[in-house]
């Protein structure tokens, strides 16, 4: 009896079982969008940076035992440049490694992380006053390059790019990599290079290749070169379109009612019955990347990295980073060669603290006099 | 700054000391704990590190502070900054003076006769700190009220002279562009009053009139200690916008004092590292004045 149970069920298993795989969903594959691979892919750098710490069963021994593991590893902590870092020892072939070429006005340097720390005046040696922006470069030192084969973007492009150009991946601000995670730690591992607080890529000609390692320093610029400035604007959150595409408002008075920081009308009717596309209305106003470019170099200082540019209008609030290229602009293309790749190492101890450029009045000259006609 | 100044200036927060008092008052439970823990803690921080500068630098040379905004501080920036300050001070002599003092500037204009100017006036404001401060310098000339403003470290400046060293009981006197002439008037060619070395800078305690209405600016709402006939100008309803603008607890606002101030700490540090430069100027300052004011006697016979 029990044995013909057992048939009769293994018989309906069985049955079932050819049911559902006759049944089968498919689900239509979509060979234009491959499935699982995303369409944009973030760097090899973008990893998580901040690991949290629970300080909770850290003892005062154990601090100043990791404290004494950085130094072993990374050099004791100390004030470089006015930038609080760690001594760290730069390979000992690293200035062999460091071959200075050719330079030729197509090649792409490298550029420089800095940070914006103020704005002050200076005088002309004909006596106006202009204003510049101090940027401090900060503790700059070259983490990777990854050569145009290698080098995937983002988002593949669909023409291949003519120029090829290769990443630098160039870090800045050392800190303490009890901090980090393990994955951003890696990403120095390499080099050697004490993990940074910022990091950044730079596209480079491969002619302008600089080893991992190298410090850059503020004598990769001089004075009289022009540049184009990167940052990121000041967030001012949501506004109105008077602060954000500044619009005259309406009225305060006159039986104005309601509407006295409003946009007024944005569109008209008939053919065109909606709202445009690029309509200046309110919106999210700041925190974008923006370019000043085209600002001269005014006065450099050696000791503590700073440049001295033109202007006052560089995006970002003060001792906010920002980043340093050679200009693109077609008219301002240097024509004379600049250090390339960069300037050699400890090339900067034999300059002058100060370099003023000639137009500007240095502060330890003389009172400035006109000529009588 | 001008908050900070008239805070730097009020007589009470002279007596206490800095940061700490202020923490203390805080603290403290005691009925009247105002003078007897102000003078312990001062001199408290005096036995454990002498200051190096003099404490009365924070009025002679009042732009070394910086901006207490901490969104605008940075060290290396106010570093340097003070680096060219000096640098600047080594070939002008920059005297100490106050709003109130009257002074003479001589100064390099491209457009003027013989390519040097020369102006006199009572200055009536001094604001912003490191290499964009500056003063305005208010004068009637031709009957025609004149103000200029100088950058005090512009290097077209050739000349600054001090021609009456005093104070007023304001730390700005943007008021007198709404006062008779007779308050900002001055002789161009005024000679300088020298005071004997060592004295203290004298207050003038002069009362200023304010012409009718209309004003520049509604100074009644400003707390003006040197103005004698706002309220016999302003009527009702204006007195009464007066009485509702008061702000009577700002005096006690421990947190808005030290938002507008600089540490007495950060004060000592910074003057401490131009101390030695800026004393050697005063030197090399008093022995060139003293040269000027002996004349040599003469052989008789």
């Amino acid at each position: 009896m029990s044995l013909l149970l057992q048939n009769t069920a293994r018989g309906c298993i069985n049955a079932l079982q050819a049911n559902v795989s006759r049944i089968n969903i498919l689900v239509p594959k979509r060979d234009k969008y491959k499935v699982g691979v995303p369409r944009l892919r973030n760097p090899e750098w973008f990893v998580r940076k901040r690991r949290t710490v629970h300080d909770d069963f850290i003892t005062a021994d154990n601090k100043t035992f990791i404290k004494e593991v950085i130094s072993d590893k990374f050099g004791p902590p100390s004030l470089i440049k006015g930038v609080q870092t760690y001594k760290t020892e730069l390979p000992k072939d690293l200035s062999t490694q460091l071959q200075t070429a050719e330079w030729n006005q197509r090649y792409k340097r490298c550029g420089a992380i800095a940070r914006k720390i103020g704005v002050v005046p200076l005088w002309r040696k004909d006596g106006k006053r202009i204003l510049t922006t101090m940027l401090q470069i900060v503790d700059n030192q070259v983490v990777k390059y990854i050569p145009p084969e290698e080098y995937q973007p983002a988002k593949k492009l669909v023409i291949p790019p003519r120029k090829k150009y290769g990443c630098l991946i160039v870090g800045a601000e050392s800190t303490d990599p009890s901090l980090l995670t393990k994955d951003y730690c890696g990403l120095f591992a390499d080099s050697g290079v004490m993990p940074k607080r910022i990091l950044t890529r730079f596209f480079i000609s491969p002619q302008a290749y600089i080893p991992p390692g190298t410090p850059i320093n503020v004598n990769h610029f001089s004075v009289g070169d022009i540049v184009d400035v990167r940052g990121k604007t000041i967030n001012r959150g949501f506004q109105g379109v008077m602060k954000r595409h500044g619009f005259s408002g309406m009225p305060a008075t006159h039986g104005v009612t309601k509407t006295h920081r409003r946009g007024g009308n944005i569109g008209a009717g008939g053919e065109k019955a909606r709202v445009w596309p690029g309509t200046k209305m309110p919106g999210h106003m700041g925190n974008k990347p923006r370019q000043a470019r085209g600002l001269t170099i005014w006065r450099i200082n050696t000791k503590f990295n700073v440049l001295w540019v033109s202007g006052q209008g560089i995006p970002g609030g003060n001792n906010s980073v920002v980043y340093i290229y050679d200009t693109i602009l077609p008219l301002h293309r240097r024509k004379t060669p600049p250090p390339f790749p960069t300037a050699a190492l400890g090339s900067d101890e034999s300059l002058p603290d100060n370099i003023w450029s000639d137009e500007l009045h240095d502060f330890k000259d003389s009172t400035i006099f006109y000529k009588p006609e | 700054m001008n908050l900070t100044r008239r805070i730097a200036c009020n007589p009470f927060i002279l007596k206490s000391h800095g940061l700490s008092s202020a923490h203390f008052r805080l603290l403290t439970s005691k009925s009247d704990p105002l003078l007897e823990p102000a003078l312990a803690s001062s001199q408290h921080s005096t036995e454990a590190r002498k200051p190096l500068a003099p404490p009365q630098y924070r009025f002679v040379y009042p732009e070394f502070l910086p901006d207490p905004n901490r969104v605008y501080r940075n060290p290396i920036r106010e570093k340097l900054e003070r680096m060219d300050m000096i640098n600047r001070r080594t070939q002008i002599d920059i005297p100490e003076f106050y709003v109130g003092s009257i002074l003479a500037v001589t100064s390099s204009d491209p457009h003027a006769a013989g390519k040097t100017s020369r102006f006199l006036g009572i200055c009536i404001q001094r604001k912003f700190c490191g290499l964009r401060a500056e003063f305005v310098l208010r004068n009637y000339v031709d009957n025609q009220g004149v103000e200029i403003t100088y950058q005090l470290y512009d290097p077209t400046i050739q000349k600054i002279d001090i021609i009456r060293l005093e104070k007023r009981l304001d730390s700005e006197l943007l008021y007198l562009r709404d006062a008779y002439p007779e308050y900002s008037t001055f002789d161009l060619n005024m000679e300088p009053e020298i005071l004997p070395e060592g004295s203290p800078v004298p207050l003038n305690k002069t009362m200023v009139k304010l012409k009718p209405r209309p004003w520049e600016q509604r100074w009644e709402r400003k707390n003006f200690v040197g103005v004698s006939n706002i309220l016999e100008i302003i009527n009702e309803k204006m007195t009464k916008q007066m009485e509702d603008h008061k702000k009577p607890w700002e005096k006690y606002d421990l947190v808005m004092e030290y938002r507008k101030t600089i540490p007495e700490e950060e004060q000592q540090e910074i003057y401490a590292e131009v101390y030695s430069q800026l004393h050697e100027l005063e030197i090399h300052r008093r022995k060139i004045k003293r040269s000027r004011s002996f004349i040599k006697p003469k052989k008789l016979g």
